[in-house]
């Protein structure tokens, strides 16, 4: 096991992951997902393109909120932008997915930085506040859709869901074709991430969240960089909106209120701020609860039948409970205990 | 002119309700900068509270009232105890996410124990109208004006006179000078949560007349209060009241004159949400926060 | 702190690791009854007295917790007695049917899971929604999965096979109602002795499914002389529709149809009388129920409402006494209890008659079913109910009914909308 850091060559210092075990973990993960949907059918599918969509946006948002500073209950909103301006896309102009995805990602993006102006004046809850009018907004926006001529939903043809010509339905059913292209886009949205906060622009962000008057002292500028954080976060809610749109084929208001901004919000706490791994695990962990809380009913039914008339109760209430406990006991979320996992084993037979 | 006067009346009415709402969240947060984003729910448990004590439990009404306040202030104490008080310390994300989780889980149990089917209202509650000015207003929208100013009143004698309420101003001001002149933080805020649960019972008591049932839709009135505090200023009481009566005009107002079918009437708050935010950052009576690199 | 932290690690750790066995182990139901998941609310399944051949799977999703949790209880309720009572009684072709039902909420996402995970890996042949937002979610998958589907949103955009060959409507579009709504209200204007036209207004819902009828209504409207109805969108959680009721005033408008739930509408109606404003109102089917008598209390007395189930039918008679004697409690939404029980009867007779026929149970088989089977009988809760293989609105006419001493009367016999 490692005890110290000695890189020789210039390569294996900047590595994301030099050392053996860390790679080790990788190849297996990596493994297990590709070898996943082979084995998985349309149910387990269908829920691991949700845990990564959802991962994707997670990501978006840890860079505005775990890594920049800024809270923003708008997730929801943005997600919407993706999604309706993908699917308007799709739906009038006929184009095809590997066009309208980049496309609504960028839009959302500006979006976001239009959005993100109020962040120059203001500060913590009352820029938090600020973006839940934004979201507000939006929704009121999209439930007044004949401005947009949505109606009461909007269906994206299945023929545009093609990549460069292969459509998703060629390779078996859509939720394992589906498969590739949302883990696709998850692999290339953490690598790009992870690289993010390596980068100038990333130490910027952290600066801003540490003590932005510090860092506008040492020459960070504050209205771009700010912005820039804004853009690039909804660049990634643009995405999983996007992909949104063309997964489920359908989409409508509903999917995008101010439930879904908090649902993000409790992925990336639960799961560990400034992480992008802890926005996969976060957003893993609320995708699976429901369902785990359900078949735990079921398995518990025969024994304890009152429970099923309590279930609907206990998910909704589960999901606050688990944001109070992660709070109160494990603040820096499921990455802070898995890392604790791994310190266990890395220092064992010592505690520290 | 008739539909002026009865679109203000109207407009006051609905703005006492909104600011009796975020008296309680100005409460909480001048004493310890937390934003409650479960103040909906604590207006749900008071007037569930209420509906046990008076119609399940068959206390004779002003006893049954007053029975459902104080443990509605005990279920405050309660909330600040279990919940917040861990979170001493933490980011300011935290301490939003877990009220946020509260208000799940606060909802939760209020459907377990009571069921989502709406109960119609205690029978003790106003349901008759009275005409003021020219304009028919609802007995109980009238209580809501006059209990506010009462509120209002008591609040502020109290924050300025008493040894609590100036305890409070100096743990809101500063925590670490408070402790270090002997008060006890841990009990300020218990008070705080104790006094914001009272206000907000009396507000889902009023809501529960104005909807002519107990349900879900009482927690909703909740996110309303955002708009009202921010205009007024999130420390601020008096802000809180002249914040609601603006909000609570303006939607009036808005509905009464725009064309309908703009719909404009539900978003307006958070559009003038946003502009006031732009020019006054902290509202209209909040205190500027003098931040220290 | 940091070995407490850690320990605490460890056991969330394995805690999460037993769950997920379970979650993973657990996939099968277990047969017979009524159990799996579901909210059974009764606690009561009986024991089935016929021999059980394969049970008859179907698939459901509630809002129990959710923004329409108040009438979508009830509705299941009535679904969930419905499946209970057949089984009760023999179930069907000797078979016992089985309810895989779960809350969703009315999370979009949630539903389109949950779809999913019935029709993956419990097998449901049929499926039973509940609102606009998961239909909508659902009308493309139900199709490429042949899965027949009914639920309890009305938008007119269901009842074409073309567009949406898998779904059913069980009641009158809301466009069919607000139609039907309109005419009741011109031979009222004219029986109170009335010349010329009168003046209508909408105070809708502030969102897609409060729009749904409007169109069709203004246009019927047009087509017999009545100037176009204002429209007055009420915002969702308002405690307050005062101001647009001055507006409607100011119009004149005389009747005032409500595409609403029963919280708004029963706020509607008392700012009205305290407003002292003289007009009708006329509520489709999500205001036209008990709890719109519960929260208005005596200002409801008047309101005419639009009820495509009638409570008071000897086919609802079967589904109330079966509710009382296993102390269903309902909470006091009889309408709402009949129209789950009845859509979740017109669901199982196509099942019914698909068997009957000797075919095999697929969702193709049932869906061919239901189109060719001719009229299916409700006990005079509804018209018979016919979907042809063009046109999948079952139901065209409907009753409406009026407040009066706390109750819904009927006033008319059934009204069609064409």
């Amino acid at each position: 096991m490692q005890s110290g850091t000695f890189h020789t060559t210039y390569a294996a210092d900047m590595a994301l992951r030099p050392y053996w075990p860390q790679r080790l973990r990788i190849a297996l993960v990596l493994a297990a997902v590709l070898v996943f949907p082979w084995f998985a059918d349309r149910y387990w599918l269908s829920l691991a393109n949700t845990i990564a969509i959802a991962a994707i946006g997670a990501i978006g948002l840890n860079i505005l909120v775990g890594y920049t500073g800024q809270i923003s209950i708008g997730q929801g909103g943005f997600l919407a932008v993706g999604a309706f301006s993908a699917g308007l896309m799709a739906a009038r102009l006929d184009m095809p997915m590997w066009l309208t995805v980049p496309i609504a990602s960028l839009f959302t993006a500006l979006v976001g930085a239009f959005f993100g102006l109020p962040s120059l004046r203001l500060k913590g809850l009352y820029l938090a506040i600020a973006t839940l009018a934004a979201q507000e907004i939006i929704t009121w926006v999209l439930t007044h859709g004949k401005l947009l001529g949505i109606g009461e939903s909007l269906s994206i043809p299945r023929a545009t869901s093609t990549i460069f010509g292969i459509s998703m339905t060629a390779i078996g059913n859509p939720d394992f074709a589906f498969y590739w292209v949302t883990v696709g886009c998850l692999i290339v949205t953490a690598i790009f991430v992870s690289n993010l906060f390596r980068s100038r622009v990333g130490r910027a962000f952290v600066a801003i969240r540490d003590q932005d008057i510090a860092a506008q002292v040492i020459g960070v500028d504050l209205f771009r960089y700010k912005l820039l954080a804004f853009a690039t976060s909804s660049f990634f809610a643009g995405l999983a909106g996007a992909l949104t749109a063309h997964y489920r084929g359908i989409i409508s208001w509903e999917r995008f209120t101010i439930d879904t901004s908090i649902l993000y919000l409790a992925m990336i706490i639960i799961g560990g701020l400034g992480s992008v791994s802890g926005a996969i695990y976060g957003a893993a962990f609320i995708t699976l609860l429901p369902a785990l809380l359900s078949n735990l009913a079921r398995l518990l039914s025969g024994a304890v039948p009152q429970i099923n008339s309590y279930l609907p109760y206990m998910q909704q209430g589960a999901f606050g409970l688990a944001i109070i406990l992660f709070l109160i006991f494990e603040p820096e979320g499921i990455v802070k205990m898995w890392r604790n996992v791994k310190d266990y084993f890395r220092l064992w037979p010592f505690s520290y | 002119m008739e539909k002026l006067v009865q679109l203000t009346m109207s407009g006051v009415a609905n703005g006492a309700i909104f600011a009796l709402v975020a008296l309680g969240f100005v409460l909480i947060y001048k004493s310890s900068d937390v934003i409650n984003f479960a103040q909906g729910e604590l207006l749900l448990i008071g007037a569930y509270l209420t509906y046990m004590t008076v119609e399940q439990i068959g206390i004779w009404w002003p006893a049954g009232v007053v029975v459902a306040v104080l443990l509605a202030a005990v279920v405050g104490v309660l909330i600040e105890t279990l919940v917040l008080r861990p979170l001493i310390g933490e980011p300011a994300i935290s301490v939003i996410m877990v009220t946020i989780g509260l208000s799940s889980l606060l909802r939760a149990i209020v459907g377990s124990i009571w069921g989502v089917t709406p109960r119609p209202a205690p029978q003790f509650l106003p349901r008759d109208t009275m005409t003021i000015f020219g304009a028919s207003v609802g007995v109980d929208k009238v209580w809501a004006i006059f209990l506010a100013l009462v509120l209002f009143g008591v609040l502020t004698l109290f924050f300025r006179f008493s040894r609590e309420g100036i305890a409070m101003r100096a743990v809101a001001d500063d925590q670490q000078a408070a402790l270090s002149m002997g008060i006890s933080v841990k009990r300020v805020w218990a008070v705080a949560w104790a006094i914001a649960a009272v206000t907000a019972a009396v507000g889902g008591i009023l809501l529960m007349s104005i909807f002519g049932g107990v349900s879900g839709s009482i927690a909703r009135v909740g996110l309303l209060v955002f708009p009202v505090v921010i205009l007024g200023g999130l420390d601020s009481i008096p802000g809180a009241i002249i914040g609601g009566l603006i909000i609570g005009l303006l939607q009036s107002y808005a509905g009464g004159y725009l064309p309908p079918d703009l719909g404009m009437g539900e978003v307006v708050p958070f559009i003038i949400l946003l502009l006031i935010l732009l020019v006054r950052p902290y509202g209209l009576f909040g205190q500027r926060f003098i931040e220290r690199v | 702190m940091g070995n407490d932290q850690r320990r605490f690690g460890m056991l969330a750790l394995l805690l999460a690791l037993a769950l997920a066995l379970a979650a993973c182990g657990q996939q099968a139901p277990p047969t017979g009854g009524t159990t799996g998941g579901g909210t059974t609310g009764t606690g009561a399944t009986s024991a089935p007295p016929a021999p059980s051949g394969e049970p008859i799977k179907i698939g459901a999703i509630f809002d129990l917790t959710g923004a329409t949790a108040d009438v979508g209880t009830p509705y299941s309720k009535g679904q969930i007695a419905y499946i209970d009572w057949r089984n009760a009684n023999g179930g069907v072709a000797g078979r016992q049917l089985q309810l895989i039902s779960q809350d969703y909420a009315y999370e979009v996402p949630r539903a389109e899971e949950l779809y999913t995970q019935f029709v993956t890996q419990d097998g449901v042949v049929v499926f039973s929604g509940w609102g606009t937002g998961d239909t909508e979610a659902l009308k493309g998958r139900i199709s490429e999965d042949q899965i027949p589907f009914i639920s309890a949103s009305y938008s007119a955009e269901l009842a074409d096979p073309a567009r949406t060959p898998f779904n059913f409507l069980v009641a009158p579009t809301y466009s069919d109602q607000m139609i039907i709504a309109m005419k009741w209200a011109l031979e009222d204007w004219k029986a109170k002795g009335n010349t010329g036209a009168p003046k209508f207004a909408y105070l809708f819902n502030d969102s897609p499914f409060g729009r749904s009828p409007l169109a069709d209504g203004t246009a019927f409207a047009q087509a017999n002389g009545v100037e176009t109805p204002l429209e007055v969108p009420s915002p969702r959680g308002a405690t307050d529709l005062t101001p647009q009721l001055t507006q409607i005033r100011d119009f004149g408008a005389n009747y005032v149809f409500m595409q609403n739930v029963s919280t708004p509408a029963s706020l509607a109606i008392k700012n009205a009388r305290s407003l002292g404003l003289d007009i009708q109102f006329v509520c489709l089917n999500w205001c036209a129920n008990e709890l719109l008598i519960k929260l208005a209390g005596a200002d409801a007395e008047g309101v005419v409402g639009a009820i495509p189930f009638d409570p008071a039918a000897e086919g609802a008679k079967v589904a109330l006494e079966f509710a009382k004697e296993k102390g269903i409690d309902y909470g006091g939404a009889t309408s709402t209890f009949v129209q789950g029980w009845t859509a979740m009867s017109i669901l199982v007779a196509g099942i019914e008659k698909t068997l009957a026929d000797g075919k095999e149970l697929t969702g193709e088989n049932i869906r061919n079913t239901l189109q060719t089977m001719g009229e299916i009988d409700t006990g005079g809760v509804t018209q018979p109910i016919v979907f042809t293989a063009t046109d999948h609105a079952g139901a065209k006419s409907l009753r409406l009914f009026r407040v009066e001493n706390g109750t819904w009367v009927a006033i008319t016999d059934f009204i069609s909308a064409r």
